[in-house]
């Protein structure tokens, strides 16, 4: 019918289209790489102060646990990242120029979910391990007992404190879905992650376990083993502790996609 | 080419599209007209597949947006002058979303020398004048090269030199045999951008035809007359038939009368006659008869309210 034939190419839009859009837009945002250097700051000069004021002479003193603190930071700031990605979208309305470009929601969902993780496992990953050698530097120069990556289960200790801070930064993403603005996301988040533990501890000492905050203190970041199943009352062990930090983040991105495919943009 | 068919969108108990069918062809700016909240903007993200309708259809060449295989080059739409995210350049912008249809980066610096933009490409987009907002998301539109363009009130807020610019650049895109398809409620603006229209209120279709049929269906047609002996004409006139409208000093509106008929009668009559005038009526006119009970949010009395308007 047009008078211009449009010349398309065969096939059509696939993921690694989408894939690579999403990531030349995170990597475009200033703000990304503020976030992620003031994580890096903050993160290894928290892990450098508790390091250097933590008490070793008590008893159950875990030389990995102190030097992963700073990751704490990493884990808020983790969390902020997630939920921008999204909410900023939907304040700056780019969210329907990218339907507009790729309607297939779905799809850019994965490209979304695919291109926040794969920064996120990598960044918090490396961060992990600098605040591992940053941490035990500062212990051994007290004469405090210190850990190597050898130590009986300091590594998984530094690589799953990593993908902890990752899911974190996910289920985040999942709130900034439900909520589609920065300011209830991150609400949201601080809500789960900094309020809901001291309420819980109040009204029930037994569910502690269970959120994010303890299991990423008790559970991940100890190399002290939990052993402590669904069944038991102390901490969860970290790898049951890991799992369901990825129910949580795999339930606000369900929420988050289901509102997202059904609602105009 | 455009086709919404019997397209119809509620929000709760508000219906604000209503059982819609028109048609965009190609090779033509077809303008979509209709007062405010009269359900332009909602008709156009319907067609761009943002909006889902709850009934009928809007297909962009046959297809509905969702199963087009390269959106991008096949539609070009420009919702919202500023659907981009204020800290990104112009540039990178335009490079995130050309990956997303596979086009090649040069057509980026292609598309942003086209709207004049090639100095500000590495600014932050944020930053750019509402005019220079309109640009990038034309910008945008054209990356793909496509077929199809939709721009919602394209000259909004725009000054004159960028209102022309963008009657230039919309003209010229027609005359590419691009299907353009584009919203405004300035009917002046339409009057000169525009070969078809399609005129919407509350959500309906009012009417869809050409410029020149839709100024023509009004049938409002007067003559404006300057005459030093007035009260000596304005009875000939009426004797003649005709309805006299709005005095002025020496000056009155004729209608049922013609030009020449009003020059005859001056001939005859010995009367002096300064100025004759057949006023067409304009788009505008054309358009305020026909949406005169469509318009959504009408001011109710504006007695005291500053230049109150006269009751008609």
């Amino acid at each position: 019918m047009s008078l211009v034939a449009p010349t398309l190419p065969a096939g059509r839009y696939r993921l690694r289209n989408v894939v690579r859009s999403e990531a030349i837009k995170v990597l475009t945002l200033p703000s990304t790489a503020i976030t992620l250097g003031l994580t890096v700051v903050a993160g290894l000069l928290v892990t450098a102060l508790v390091s250097h004021g933590a008490s070793f002479r008590g008893f159950g003193f875990d030389s990995t646990q102190v030097a992963l603190t700073g990751m704490i930071v990493a884990g808020l700031a983790g969390g902020v990242f997630g939920a921008l990605l999204i909410t900023g979208e939907y304040s700056s309305g780019t969210v329907r120029a990218t339907l507009s470009a790729t309607p297939r929601r779905p799809m850019v969902l994965a490209a979304k979910v695919v291109v926040t993780a794969v920064i996120m496992v990598g960044f918090c990953e490396v961060l992990s391990f600098a605040s591992f050698f940053l941490g035990e530097a500062v212990l051994s120069g007290r004469g405090a007992p210190t850990a190597t990556l050898g130590s009986p289960n300091a590594l998984r200790a530094v690589l799953m404190t990593g993908l902890f801070i990752a899911l974190l930064a996910l289920m985040s993403f999942g709130f900034g879905l439900v909520c589609r603005n920065a300011a209830g996301a991150i609400a949201s988040f601080a809500g789960v992650v900094f309020v809901l533990p001291l309420v819980m501890h109040a009204v029930s000492q037994s569910t502690v376990r269970y959120l994010p905050t303890n299991i990423l203190a008790n559970s991940v970041m100890s190399t002290v083993n939990q052993g402590g199943g669904p069944g038991g009352t102390g901490p969860l062990s970290a790898g049951v502790g890991l799992l369901l930090m990825a129910v949580y983040a795999t339930a606000a991105l369900v929420a988050g996609a289901v509102l997202f495919m059904n609602r105009d943009a | 080419m455009i086709t919404a068919h019997a397209l119809t969108k509620r929000y709760g108990t508000k219906t604000a599209v209503d059982d819609l069918t028109f048609e965009v062809p190609p090779g033509q700016v077809t303008g979509f007209l209709g007062p405010n909240g009269s359900g332009k903007s909602t008709t156009m993200r319907m067609i761009m597949g943002l909006d889902l309708p709850d009934a009928g259809s809007a297909l962009i060449n046959g297809k509905p947006f969702s199963d087009l295989t390269w959106p991008l080059r096949e539609v070009g739409g420009l919702l919202d002058a500023k659907a981009f995210h204020p800290a990104r350049t112009a540039r990178s912008h335009l490079r995130w979303l050309a990956a997303t249809n596979d086009i090649p980066v040069r057509r980026v610096d292609e598309v942003l020398d086209t709207v004049g933009l090639t100095s500000v490409g590495g600014r932050r987009a944020g930053k750019f004048s509402l005019g220079m907002s309109q640009r990038l998301g034309m910008a945008a539109t054209l990356l793909g090269d496509p077929g199809v363009l939709l721009f919602d009130e394209p000259v909004n807020g725009l000054d004159p030199e960028g209102i022309r610019w963008v009657r230039h650049f919309l003209r010229g895109l027609a005359a590419q045999g691009r299907t353009v398809f584009v919203s405004s409620h300035l009917i002046s603006e339409m009057a000169l951008t525009a070969d078809r229209l399609v005129v919407i209120g509350r959500g309906r279709l009012i009417v869809e035809t050409s410029v020149a049929d839709f100024v023509g269906r009004s049938g409002r047609n007067a003559v404006r007359l300057v005459t030093p002996d007035l009260p000596v004409f304005a009875s000939a006139l009426t004797g003649a038939g005709a309805e006299l409208g709005d005095r002025d000093g020496d000056a009155v509106t004729v209608e049922g009368l013609t030009a020449a008929q009003i020059g005859d009668l001056a001939f005859h009559g010995r009367l002096r006659v300064h100025e004759l005038t057949p006023i067409t009526a304009s788009l505008e006119d054309a358009f305020m008869e026909l949406t005169h009970d469509e318009v959504e949010y009408r001011p109710s009395t504006l007695t005291g309210a500053p230049g109150a308007a006269r009751e008609e």
